[in-house]
């Protein structure tokens, strides 16, 4: 394993780590998230000047559209969490366990 | 939300499950996933109370975490072999980050938890939605890898699924939750045969989704939230608890409804393979399923509740909602048992 994959699996490991194990915030799971996602953009943009393929050229810029639009959607939830609940304490998503 | 908005949000629904179906690159799989989940996301918060902002905020943590881990799997497969193809062989981390992944997407057992919930906070339709159109994509996936993926876990889980839909569906009154609990236990029933027979998963993958359409739709005529609901059915149309009854039994799988194809053509496959203590215990656990799907159907159609003296009347009002759609799927889940070696491909 290169240093290269070292660093992209890691930094996935440890933001998926994140957002399984450290349950208190909405804002860190959305970070975490992010975080997962950017990680999967570094891997992609490696992959592609690694190895050359023209063919794949398109796929960091449409991983970052879509990872942008699941962080936009990500930051309107967190609103709407703040205005039912009043915090973003993921504790207080409760309402619906029975 | 507006018409228009809601037009656009439903046929972007179907075109990230029709781009995950049809793709043969994983980041188109991913693609269609990720449309799929941010389509589904306004449909669920559109009820602006606490509840419905919870299921949508469990849904998107869920799902993007699963998706995010199917692209991982998938580029580190590519790192590994150079291929991005669905179809071509996984190598070792890769298989197993999927196998969770897909699992997690759909809700099947050790990852089912957002299920019930995420369905009891949205809307009775929202909730249809989920438990149908939303299984399609992550299930093309596993159809589509199922040679590369372990068959052993795949056993497991499905096992798992159907003990864990059987005992949680046993203690709620909420008919959404019912319902959650139903879908979980027919998917552990599909992860078990995905991995023997893929022809059949496909099979079962489209009546479960009949049978699910024809009591969503009766719970959606009748307005049932919860058991107690179901209770004055007959009072909107008497004919909707005969219809609601059959379609539950079906649901439950017993002999001459559609229900009991999958449950048979599956046991006899597995016996075959000379999983007994497996199947053996699955029929168990369908058993418990049984029991809250006849549950309902007693509260349905078999009792009278006790009821005032004008609401025996309701019946004769034109319905509200219509009533148009449960034509066919209730006639296909429950009389088509006959068709049984027209259907098997």
């Amino acid at each position: 394993m290169t240093p290269t994959n070292l660093l992209m699996y890691s930094t996935f490991s440890l933001s998926i780590f994140g957002l399984s194990m450290h349950r208190s915030h909405l804002v860190s799971a959305l970070l975490c998230i992010e975080g997962m996602m950017l990680a999967l953009f570094i891997t992609s943009a490696t992959l592609l000047s690694t190895t050359q393929t023209t063919s794949l050229a398109a796929t960091p810029i449409i991983l970052l559209t879509f990872s942008a639009c699941e962080a936009g959607t990500g930051l309107a939830l967190l609103v709407a969490t703040a205005r039912t609940h009043g915090n973003d304490h993921l504790q207080n998503l409760n309402l619906l366990q029975c | 939300m507006s018409p228009t908005i809601y037009m656009i949000i439903l046929s972007t629904l179907a075109t990230g499950t029709i781009i995950t179906m049809t793709s043969y690159h994983w980041l188109m799989a991913w693609v269609g996933l990720e449309l799929n989940t941010l389509a589904i996301i306004p449909i669920i918060s559109t009820m602006h109370h606490p509840r419905s902002t919870e299921a949508a905020t469990k849904y998107f943590l869920t799902q993007a975490a699963a998706s995010a881990l199917i692209l991982f799997s998938s580029m580190t497969n590519a790192w590994n072999t150079g291929s991005w193809d669905i179809t071509q062989p996984l190598t070792s981390p890769s298989h197993i980050l999927l196998t969770m992944a897909l699992a997690m997407k759909l809700g099947l057992a050790p990852l089912h938890f957002w299920l019930p919930e995420v369905i009891q906070g949205s809307t009775m339709t929202t909730a249809f939605i989920i438990t149908t159109w939303q299984k399609i994509a992550p299930m093309s996936l596993i159809f589509l890898t199922m040679n590369n993926l372990s068959t052993s876990v795949f056993l497991l889980m499905g096992l798992l699924s159907s003990l864990v839909g059987g005992w949680g569906g046993l203690n709620q009154t909420q008919t959404r939750k019912i319902m959650a609990y139903s879908s979980i236990a027919h998917l552990g029933w599909m992860a078990t045969i995905s991995s023997i027979m893929t022809n059949i998963l496909i099979m079962n993958l489209l009546i479960y989704l009949i049978m699910t359409t024809s009591v969503f739709l009766s719970l959606i005529i009748s307005k049932s939230k919860t058991i107690q609901d179901t209770t004055s059915t007959w009072t909107l149309s008497p004919t909707l608890t005969i219809i609601m009854l059959l379609s539950l039994l079906s649901l439950g799988g017993l002999p001459p409804l559609t229900g009991f194809i999958p449950k048979w053509l599956i046991m006899e496959e597995l016996i075959l393979q000379n999983f007994n203590l497996l199947i053996s215990m699955m029929a168990m656990s369908s058993l418990l399923s049984l029991y809250f799907y006849l549950r309902l159907t007693y509260t349905t159609a078999l009792t009278l509740s006790p009821n005032t003296t004008q609401t025996k009347f309701k019946w004769r009002f034109y319905p509200n909602t219509s009533t148009m759609f449960i034509i066919t799927p209730a006639t296909i889940s429950i009389f088509l048992l006959p068709m049984t070696p027209l259907i098997l491909l």
